[in-house]
């Protein structure tokens, strides 16, 4: 645009980035400090500055890529998801059916209710005996699963249950973006012949992009620093601490045993592997332009 | 819209796997108002029957009339209406100048709205406390305002300045033509059609604001400043909690999202904006 | 219609902030002193607390006092942010163990400095903890133990051995008509280090030793941890997965014959009307050590931060909560054992069957260590002992990972 406009971008900028900055950077500085410092139960009020023994602490500990392959799991198979639930039933529930607004309030109800409680109650419909989950199993004769006290099906319901918390946040984000979508597109992709899954890769998917993008990429870095769900699904990494992502590892380092200084450290690194991937992935998808 | 009407067979599937995601999805909601009935405070029950023994309203009726849940309500409205209205409004003018216009620096500040949501929140909290005790906004609501509407506005600037990028400039350019001026231009022209992204971006701030808890428990210790989610926390013990009452509360405390969807649904509805203007 | 919503809107934006400012915030007049107590009673446990309360205001019309409940690990975590920027509440109650990690952050007073002239023996000695030289909390209540629980419609006599204990748990079992077992003979929750400390004691092992290091590759830890998994996998009175939730349903219900839990749950069990007794937990043989579960208190610390001017209201407000009208009274209503000897003498305690069957199982407890070490002990048993009970580790592997995971971590808090 012309020269003129330009103090008036940044007017309608800066208030946004002036409350931003204000509210995080002190935090954050705070965290980069006490990062090379010592700051634990012992040295609380006066910690030193041990310069990068947190980091290599960190970093040679073995359990730490495990735990980062696994983030990266549970990362993965919970955006993938909820991006091809939302946008599914999106499509659906964007035709003109009976009941539309039905299914839609009903849907995003997982989204409305308190995660605590629902969360607390998808970890009682996973116990082995009396939990919903396995019960309906047997009705349908398939085997039970030890899905708490087994590692890797621990795991797993953790993942369902940030599945079914999170799929109604991406189906209103995929709502929203279809009424940009005129309609004459796909009135044209029809006469020229496309069926459903042609129209949906080449018009829906590409047109979607710009209101996706963001959703995609703050729903990754929110997946990836969620506390919440897995603590309370597997009631703090149990069984046997083997069902931690990174944040809840940092989590019990900080709270547990107060080891604030090596806490801070390893979240300046789960930081720094955010910002590799957003980088990476904004390239990718070159975000920042727009569709046209 | 097409002539053609839907074969029946396609009409009956879609509402057959509608009809069973919905009870799938719901199914975790049942088991909590059975929680929310059942006498006696019990988290788990032994079989799938989904109206317990001996139901009852009971629970509802101490969370709504022996727990100030009124006082929590009322100060969960005023902090989540208000980080929406805010939310909306700077993200609504923000994201349009990221969109229209290429200002140096334009890339590294939109950038920097992902930076704020990428550093693990646990380990924010106790600087976060003590920046706003500096700043005198410990136990108010303002402060959790401020920090709400911080957390809110990435997701929504973006998404602004995503559904932006989608309208073509030659709107604008015709109504400069028309002789409005750009901030006519921009309220009169483009905003209508962002009806869709402006609805997402008020739901969004309002989820933000209205069922977070962990910064919330850390800024309000005072007890008459509890909102929704600090006062059903309050309820929860170490061991024995008040389940009926917890589950009755989170029952209660779904109801104003789901109304708010209902009302702005509308604007996520098909023919009102840019599908149905001539382009 | 739209042209409407443009008008009101920005005057909403501009109006609802400004509604936060009422309610709550400051307005305070010269008037009542304010004291505040951030605490994690359970619900029952408080409903008594805020009557208590309640009848103190009313005696002193000019002090107001009031609750913040948290639970226990979220009150350890908010009470270090508020303490360590100069703020928060100005007494914290709660469990003894909190007092270590509090005291060496320096965000407590000792309390034998805040109440000089205290007469420290009206207190039971198991109540009076002390770290560093220095009591730090006054406490109300003792044990915060671990019972045997049995439903009395069930259990005719409780077992005094492992081995009545496994052959009542079959006996009171039953299995429902399509085959599942319907009724359990024991629930607890396995998953939690402080549910294996009695059957640790009941083979004669214990946590750590005189100089505070952790004991915890012992053949007793061995034994424990088999024991443990064998009530499961070769008795098979427990059920496979159980947690504390499932335990406090499965007993409500009708679906477990025993449980072992504590005095915070006795006051929702009567609520609940579940018809129960309480006896010791069993010994390992006859003529063995009785189980001893750690046995703690739960009391009051006052904060570094404390507003001078309060000082005087906070002693009274103390001694109040400290009396023995007031702990009886959570004795009478609760069954949880008083820390104040007098009151143990006052006829409602001496005629209550639950509470002495309460004071009988404190009687062979053991006290549960204040000092911080202990958080990295609970960290590494924990899940050493979920790897035995869903069968990845054997005992004795396990017993020898905590010993050095708990070395590792203490050296890790310490550094």
């Amino acid at each position: 645009m012309n020269r003129r406009s330009v103090p008036l971008a940044y007017a309608l900028v800066l208030p946004s980035i002036l409350v931003m900055l204000a509210v995080v950077a002190y935090p954050f500085l705070y965290n980069f400090r006490i990062a090379f410092s010592n700051m634990s139960l012992r040295h609380f009020r006066n910690p030193e500055f041990i310069g990068l023994a947190n980091f290599v602490e960190l970093f040679s500990s073995s359990a730490l890529y495990v735990v980062l392959l696994k983030t990266v799991i549970w990362t993965g198979v919970n955006v993938l998801a909820h991006v091809s639930l939302g946008v599914g039933l999106a499509v659906v529930l964007n035709r003109p059916i009976r009941g539309q607004w039905l299914y839609r309030a009903l849907l995003i109800i997982p989204w409305a209710i308190p995660q605590y409680i629902s969360a607390l109650t998808w970890r009682g419909m996973f116990n082995y005996e009396y939990g919903a989950v396995n019960l309906w199993l047997m009705k349908f004769g398939l085997p039970q699963v030890a899905w708490l006290s087994n590692a890797h099906a621990a795991f797993a319901a953790a993942i369902i249950t940030n599945i079914w918390l999170g799929f109604p946040f991406m189906m209103v984000i995929a709502l929203g973006g279809l009424q940009s979508i005129p309609h004459e597109l796909y009135e044209v992709a029809s006469i020229d012949g496309a069926n459903w899954w042609n129209r949906l890769r080449h018009v829906t998917l590409p047109l979607l992009k710009p209101v996706l993008v963001p959703a995609v990429v703050l729903g990754t870095i929110w997946t990836f620093n969620n506390l919440n769900v897995i603590w309370l699904v597997t009631d703090g990494g149990k069984p046997a601490d083997k069902s931690h992502i990174l944040v809840t590892y940092v989590y019990k380092a900080a709270f547990t045993l107060y080891r604030y200084g090596y806490a801070a450290a390893f979240s300046l690194v789960i930081f720094l592997i955010l910002l590799v991937f957003v980088v990476f992935y904004m390239r990718l998808s070159r975000g920042t332009e727009s569709v046209y | 819209m097409s002539a053609v009407k839907t074969p029946l067979w396609q009409r009956a599937l879609t509402h057959g796997i509608l009809i069973l995601v919905t009870l799938v999805t719901l199914y975790p909601v049942l088991l909590v108002i059975g929680i929310s009935l059942r006498p006696g405070d019990q988290l788990y029950s032994t079989s799938l029957r989904l109206i317990p023994e001996g139901a009852s309203f009971h629970s509802y009726y101490v969370i709504l009339f022996q727990k100030p849940f009124l006082l929590w309500l009322k100060n969960s409205l005023i902090v989540s209406l208000s980080v929406t209205l805010i939310g909306v409004a700077l993200a609504a003018t923000s994201g349009y100048a990221f969109s229209r216009y290429r200002f140096p620096g334009h890339r590294i500040s939109l950038t920097s709205f992902l930076l704020t949501q990428m550093f693990p929140a646990t380990m924010l909290l106790l600087p976060l406390y003590l920046l706003l005790q500096k700043v005198h906004l410990l136990n108010s609501l303002w402060g959790l305002m401020v920090v709400y509407v911080t957390t809110a506005l990435p997701f929504c600037v973006w998404t602004m300045k995503g559904y932006y990028d989608s309208i073509p400039r030659d709107l604008e350019e015709a109504a400069l033509i028309d002789g409005l001026g750009p901030l006519g231009a921009f309220l009169r022209i483009v905003l209508p059609l962002s009806l869709p992204a402006l609805t997402i971006t008020a739901l969004f701030s309002f989820m933000a604001a209205w069922s977070e808890f962990i910064v919330a428990r850390v800024i309000l210790t005072k007890a008459d400043l509890f909102t929704l989610p600090l006062g059903l926390e309050a309820l929860a013990g170490t061991f024995q909690t008040e389940w009926a009452n917890y589950a009755a509360g989170s029952i209660l405390v779904s109801i104003p999202v789901v109304i708010l969807f209902l009302l702005l649904n509308r604007f996520l509805v098909s023919g009102l904006t840019l599908g149905g203007v001539k382009g | 219609m739209k042209q409407k919503w443009t008008r009101i809107l920005p005057v909403l934006a501009a109006v609802l902030p400004l509604l936060a400012g009422c309610g709550g915030g400051s307005g305070k007049a010269q008037g009542p002193t304010e004291i505040t107590i951030w605490e994690q009673r359970d619900p029952q446990e408080k409903g008594v607390m805020e009557k208590v309360l309640a009848d103190y205001e009313a005696q002193h019309p000019d002090v107001k006092v009031s609750l913040v409940h948290y639970d226990t690990e979220n009150l350890r975590t908010q009470y270090q942010t508020a303490a360590l920027a100069n703020g928060g509440p100005d007494l914290v109650y709660g469990p003894s163990d909190q007092v270590g990690p509090f005291s060496v952050l320096e965000i407590i007073r000792p309390m034998d400095e805040f109440l000089p002239g205290e007469d420290w023996s009206r207190f039971l000695p198991a109540a009076l903890d002390t770290l560093d030289g220095h009591v730090w909390s006054l406490p109300d209540q003792v044990g915060n133990h671990l019972n045997l629980l049995y439903n009395t419609e069930v259990v005719a006599k409780p077992p005094e051995t492992f081995d009545e204990w496994v052959e009542i748990a079959r006996k009171a079992m039953t299995t429902g008509a399509d085959g599942r077992t319907e009724r359990y003979g024991l629930a607890f929750e396995f998953n939690e280090p402080f549910w294996l400390v009695p059957f640790l004691t009941a083979y004669g092992g214990w946590v750590m030793d005189d100089a505070n290091r952790p004991t915890l590759d012992t053949p007793a830890m061995v034994k424990a941890l088999t024991f443990v998994n064998d009530l499961r996998e070769k008795y098979r009175v427990v059920p496979r997965e159980c947690n504390y939730q499932l335990m406090d349903t499965m007993f409500k219900t009708g679906k477990a014959a025993m449980i072992i839990n504590g005095p915070w749950s006795f006051g929702d069990y009567k609520k609940a009307g579940v018809p129960f007794a309480l006896a010791r937990i069993p010994r390992a043989t006859p003529g063995g050590p009785w189980a001893a579960p750690m046995i703690g208190t739960k009391g009051y610390s006052v904060n570094v931060n404390l507003d001078k001017s309060k000082e005087g209201a906070i002693r009274d407000l103390l001694h109040y909560l400290t009396s023995e009208k007031v702990t009886a009274r959570f004795a009478t209503e609760l069954a949880i054992l008083p820390s104040v000897r007098a009151a143990y003498d006052l006829p409602g305690i001496k005629n209550d069957a639950l509470l002495q069957a309460s004071l009988e199982q404190w009687k062979v407890g053991r006290r549960m260590p204040v000092v911080p070490e202990m958080r990295a002990i609970w960290d590494a048993m924990r899940p050493q002992m979920q790897s035995v009970m869903n069968g990845s580790k054997s005992p004795e592997d396990a017993a020898r990972d905590m010993q050095k995971d708990a070395l590792d971590k203490i050296a890790d808090m310490n550094r």
